[in-house]
């Protein structure tokens, strides 16, 4: 069974800038459609199926919405999936990952609240100058290898910020 | 903001056309049965004309009493009268000994399973307990709107686990109720609220109800209610500030910690008058006994500030999971009963920075929610299009792996439906079976987690250790419920699945109690089973006449549809007989010869909503 590129689902060309708003509303149509709600009057078949076309679009939108996640998803569609785990070398950006995770143990140590939303700002701004570097890569074939290597520093610190959000639920208390 | 109309000028259904269903909420301390009638969604009332019945069922040796009458014998007979059966529901021995209540019952029965409770009338299940009330609202619904129902959506805490989703679900099941959709309370309430179309931006829902806190986030555009985040406690609520002010009772009057079950229920009940009483003044008498007392508001808020905080700290993260900041929630929604205590209002709004909306009875919103998503489901078509609910999974879903770790496979707060996959292998030549044991929580260790079930794969074709690729599915549905699949990849082989839930009836014993209540109504199997192939057969032919009404002309040629109307033809032959069997059999034929048709259909919706054209449209042709 194919299943359609999870852009095509939103009818969209496949790229990585992508206008979120238009994303969630086309998102919001199509799960009107495929809803197993729409279908608790009509025969068991019809639910399964519907259950299922709507599992399926949650996974694309999730993978779409998603920068890091929608990064893999291009290359893995432009012919180069990149397999999850590997060492990779990256020795540049391996000295601002212990950087990172330094500063966000000794936030955890002193369990400071200014510094923690701080790191937060900071972190996202990286994370917009990787999207901007990714964008503007990715499709080129030549530069293939440093596209592999900016999605694998996104997922990073996409990782990264969820081990923030991790650290704020520890001090709240 | 006044409880919405949602009147339809210009579609009014006749009565007998229009198909009954009903919004159950099946509450810790109070139940409650609405419908949708000309346009308004209102509670049933009993012949006394009250809306709640108190989740309470005392077993007598003959009969039963179910509501006010049992919760007036609590204190009376205390091991016989079974009050808050949710705190038991999905769970095991263990935990009933854990929540740190004095529950006054006998309990029977030492393995992981649901543990029994002792009464006159035998040993019963949490789930018999529940669809004992649940068979009283399904009774008043019938009465009240003059006919056999259709369904029901079931409410249950957002923060339900699957185990306890699933045994609410069984308990409908014993009641005779078909279960539309379990429908989580704070959705529920946020439908109540949300009917006004205009209704946009992101509201909080703070749920406090007998024995469970939940709080959920959702963003409403147009129509569709989506949920950021849920978060909660199922061992959070009322009942627990009543055992506060019952521990500092005890207390000050010097009161042994050893007293009769009987002792207990009055301790509670006095704690409980005392609650509701503060609510209103800021000092009350408390007397127990020949003791007596003066409990400030202040030192009851005092009390419960503990139990206030771990609420609101729920709060936080919801609201960090949602990726969303305090400021962005536009509304805040109390829910519960116990949302009526003063400081508890104060501190969500505190917390939020605004007041929280309590314009609907707390007691009331959820299952007035409920019924309007009920009579949508039931097949009642509304002009100016359906409310879409979109929820998610509330706890994570993992699997134990080496070393008593769980493993996530599904995180929190995904939007369901939702399936994913993951693939496993075989460690010994020729292995055939698997087993694969499955958590919810959010913990590494899996002793840290909640136990669903273990699933049995048998089939797996022998192959050298390490060659079969066996890849399984998890598919959580919109009810929140969990199914796995296994297929081993290379042969294409479908496993064969076993399910052993941990907290669960296994589908033995649930068989068991539906055969023990058939055979106690007096009913004659036989009969009632035919009864249930002819209803089945009925729907399928009500949904496949529909299907060919609106879209056989544009999606299938003539041949197609004269096999589907051949098949149709056959079953309503068969359904006036009483050869059960062969009327479930083409049933199926029928089902698997539109199959194709079903799918063409799915196709055409999705299309259409992509092309921005309105659904009705295509509907109405």
């Amino acid at each position: 069974m194919g299943t359609p590129c999870h852009f095509a689902l939103f009818d969209l060309q496949p790229d990585f800038r992508l206008d979120l708003d238009q994303l969630a509303t086309r998102y919001r149509e199509l799960a009107r459609a495929v809803h197993p709600d729409r279908f608790a009057d009509a025969s068991e078949r019809e639910q399964r199926l519907a259950l299922e076309r709507s599992a399926g679009l949650n996974e694309a939108y999730q993978t779409l919405k998603s920068a890091p996640r929608r990064a893999r998803y291009l290359l893995a569609i432009s012919g180069h999936e990149v397999p999850q785990e590997v060492t990779v070398h990256d020795p540049e950006f391996l000295f601002q990952q212990m950087q990172w995770r330094e500063e966000l143990e000794d936030l955890q140590d002193s369990a400071d609240l200014d510094g923690v939303a701080a790191f937060k700002r900071r972190l996202k701004v990286a994370q917009e100058a990787l999207n901007e570097e990714f964008a503007a890569c990715w499709n080129d074939a030549a530069q293939r290898d440093q596209a592999e290597r900016l999605m694998r520093r996104m997922q990073f610190l996409d990782k990264l910020a969820y081990e923030v959000r991790q650290l704020e639920e520890r001090l709240d208390d | 903001m006044a409880l919405l109309q949602i009147a339809e000028p210009g579609q009014s259904p006749q009565p007998h056309q229009r198909r009954l269903a009903v919004g159950i909420d099946l509450g810790t301390t109070n139940s409650l049965v609405a419908a949708l009638r000309s346009g308004l969604s209102a509670p049933l009332p009993d012949a006394e004309g009250r809306v709640i019945l108190p989740s309470a069922v005392r077993y007598h040796a003959d009969h039963m009493d179910v509501g006010h009458a049992a919760r007036e014998a609590a204190s009376a007979d205390p091991l016989n009268t079974i009050l808050s059966v949710k705190r038991l529901m999905g769970r095991g021995l263990a935990d009933v000994k854990q929540l740190g209540e004095q529950l006054p019952y006998r309990f029977v029965g030492g393995e992981s399973h649901m543990p029994f409770i002792d009464t006159v009338q035998g040993p019963k299940s949490p789930v018999e307990v529940s669809a004992d009330i649940l068979k009283v609202l399904r009774q008043r619904a019938e009465d009240s709107l003059g006919g056999e129902l259709v369904g029901a959506v079931i409410t249950v805490p957002a923060y339900f686990d699957d185990a306890q989703r699933q045994a609410t679900k069984d308990a409908a099941r014993l009641a005779g109720l078909n279960v539309l959709r379990l429908l989580n309370e704070p959705t529920a309430a946020a439908v109540a609220y949300g009917l006004d179309q205009n209704a946009e931006g992101i509201v909080a829902i703070y749920d406090l109800g007998g024995g469970t806190f939940d709080i959920s986030i959702l963003r409403l555009t147009g129509g569709v209610f989506e949920v950021l985040a849920t978060g909660g406690d199922t061992a959070l609520g009322g009942d627990d500030f009543d055992h506060a002010i019952a521990g500092w009772i005890m207390q000050s009057a010097g009161l042994s910690s050893d007293l009769d079950p009987g002792a207990q229920r009055r301790l509670l009940e006095t704690a409980c008058a005392a609650k509701e009483a503060l609510t209103d003044a800021d000092a009350v008498t408390v007397r127990y006994d020949a003791w007596q007392a003066e409990l400030s508001r202040a030192a009851f808020d005092a009390l419960i500030e503990p139990m206030i905080a771990r609420s609101l700290k729920a709060c936080r993260r919801a609201v960090r999971d949602s990726g969303i900041e305090l400021e962005d929630v536009s509304a805040v929604v109390m829910v519960g009963g116990s949302t009526r205590v003063p400081r508890v209002r104060t501190a969500v709004g505190e917390l939020f920075g605004r007041q929280p909306l309590t314009d609907i009875d707390p007691d009331q919103v959820v299952a007035i929610g409920a019924a309007i998503q009920a009579d949508t489901l039931a097949g009642n078509r509304r002009e100016g299009g359906e409310l879409l609910l979109l929820d998610v999974i509330p706890l994570s879903l993992g699997l134990e792996t080496m070393g008593g770790l769980m493993e996530k496979v599904i995180p929190r707060n995904t939007t369901i439906p939702v399936a994913r996959a993951q693939e496993f292998t075989t460690y010994k030549d020729g292995q055939s079976a698997m087993m694969i044991h499955v958590l919810q929580g959010e913990r590494e260790l899996i002793s840290d987690c909640r136990s669903l079930a273990r699933f049995e794969l048998r089939g797996i074709p022998a192959m050298v250790a390490g060659a079969a690729k066996i890849r399984v599915t998890f598919q959580v549905d919109a009810d929140g419920l969990l199914s796995v699949s296994a297929r081993e990849l290379g042969s294409g082989v479908e496993a064969s699945i076993q399910v052993k839930p941990s907290y669960g009836l296994t589908d033995g014993e649930i068989a068991r109690m539906l055969k023990d209540s058939f055979e106690h109504a007096g009913n004659d199997k036989a009969a009632r089973q035919l009864r249930e192939h002819q209803v089945d057969a009925e729907r399928l032919l009500e949904a496949v006449q529909g299907a060919l009404d609106a879209d056989g002309e544009r999606l299938l040629d003539a041949d197609e549809r004269l096999a589907i109307e051949y098949q149709m033809q056959e079953l309503r032959d068969l359904m006036s007989g009483t050869d059960g069997a062969a009327i479930e059999q083409q049933t199926k034929r029928l089902s698997q010869v539109t199959d194709a048709f079903a799918a063409r259909r799915l196709d055409s919706t999705v299309k259409a909503a992509l092309a921005g054209r309105n659904l009705n449209e295509i509907e109405d042709n």
